[in-house]
């Protein structure tokens, strides 16, 4: 059954999930994006996840629990990061609708993203702006 | 571990950096984002979209900014780093991009230093695909407070 995007709620919580940015996901990740940065090849002992992994991860929930449909673009993305996290990081993902309107043939969404890490800390904030072929 | 090189000041130029968008590259973004919307990874969905083949993930892009951002401010970037952007045009396999920042204030209140930029992402046809504004607070008790 098709998600009716107009039936979606301002408050109501459209993904949680939980996430664990382990050693190859994170590859992954540094891979496709060439990040050059070596925060996750620390020769200190901590490597650090780049923070857009965090926000990638975060964005999926809603991909995925939202059952994007396809032709949807990003109009416009807000994130706060709020401390690094390392490699092995098990991450609490959650999304809420914060607006949900329709200007002409697009609907726009906009969701509120929380990420917090183990031990409860919020890691990242954000909110992302997308556009939904209305028909 | 990326080491913050120097001071910043406002009109400072942030370090750009510079990718080429492949369309194996935007696979390898669906793969890892889990985000495989056809307009990404589907050449026949995507010829008949607006755009008329198919476009990089938005954040596939913006992590160039995050990369800069890195590169500018180190780890800080990581624990107190902050970004408002707006998608303004599609990129292209192919493209080239190359990222564009520059300090417009820094400011110092209480014990923090904020740093404030207006950041971007530009194409190689001179298209800019995101503009925003992006800042870091560094704690000014610290040693590397302002850098």
């Amino acid at each position: 059954m098709p998600i009716d995007y107009g039936d979606l709620t301002v408050g109501q919580k459209i993904s949680d999930r939980t996430h664990m940015l382990d050693a190859v996901l994170v590859s992954q990740y540094v891979d496709a994006v060439e990040d050059r940065t070596g925060l996750c090849s620390s020769v200190d002992g901590r490597p650090l996840v780049p923070p857009m992994a965090i926000a990638a991860l975060s964005l999926r929930g809603v991909v995925q629990d939202l059952e994007i449909p396809g032709g949807t673009l990003h109009a416009g993305q807000e994130l706060e990061f709020r401390g690094a996290v390392g490699v092995g990081a098990e991450l609490d993902c959650s999304a809420t609708l914060a607006q949900n309107s329709v200007r002409g043939d697009w609907r726009f969404l906009m969701v509120e993203l929380v990420v917090m890490d183990g031990a409860g800390l919020v890691v990242m904030i954000g909110k992302s702006t997308i556009i939904i072929p209305a028909s | 571990m990326t080491m913050v090189e120097r001071e910043f000041g406002e009109g400072d130029s942030l370090p750009a950096v510079e990718k080429l968008i492949t369309q194996e590259q935007i696979e390898r973004y669906a793969v890892a984002s889990g985000d495989f919307n056809p307009i990404h990874v589907d050449h026949e969905f995507a010829a008949s979209s607006q755009f008329e083949r198919t476009i990089a993930h938005g954040m596939l892009v913006t992590a160039s900014i995050s990369e800069m951002m890195t590169l500018a401010f180190g780890e800080t970037w990581s624990q107190s780093g902050r970004l408002k952007i707006r998608f303004k045009a599609p990129v292209y396999p192919g493209d080239r991009i190359n990222t564009f920042g520059e300090v417009k204030s820094v400011r110092d209140r209480d014990s923090t230093r904020t740093v404030a930029c207006s950041i971007g992402v530009r194409t190689d046809n001179g298209e800019v695909a995101i503009t925003g504004d992006a800042s870091v607070v560094f704690p000014l008790s610290n040693d590397t407070a302002g850098r």
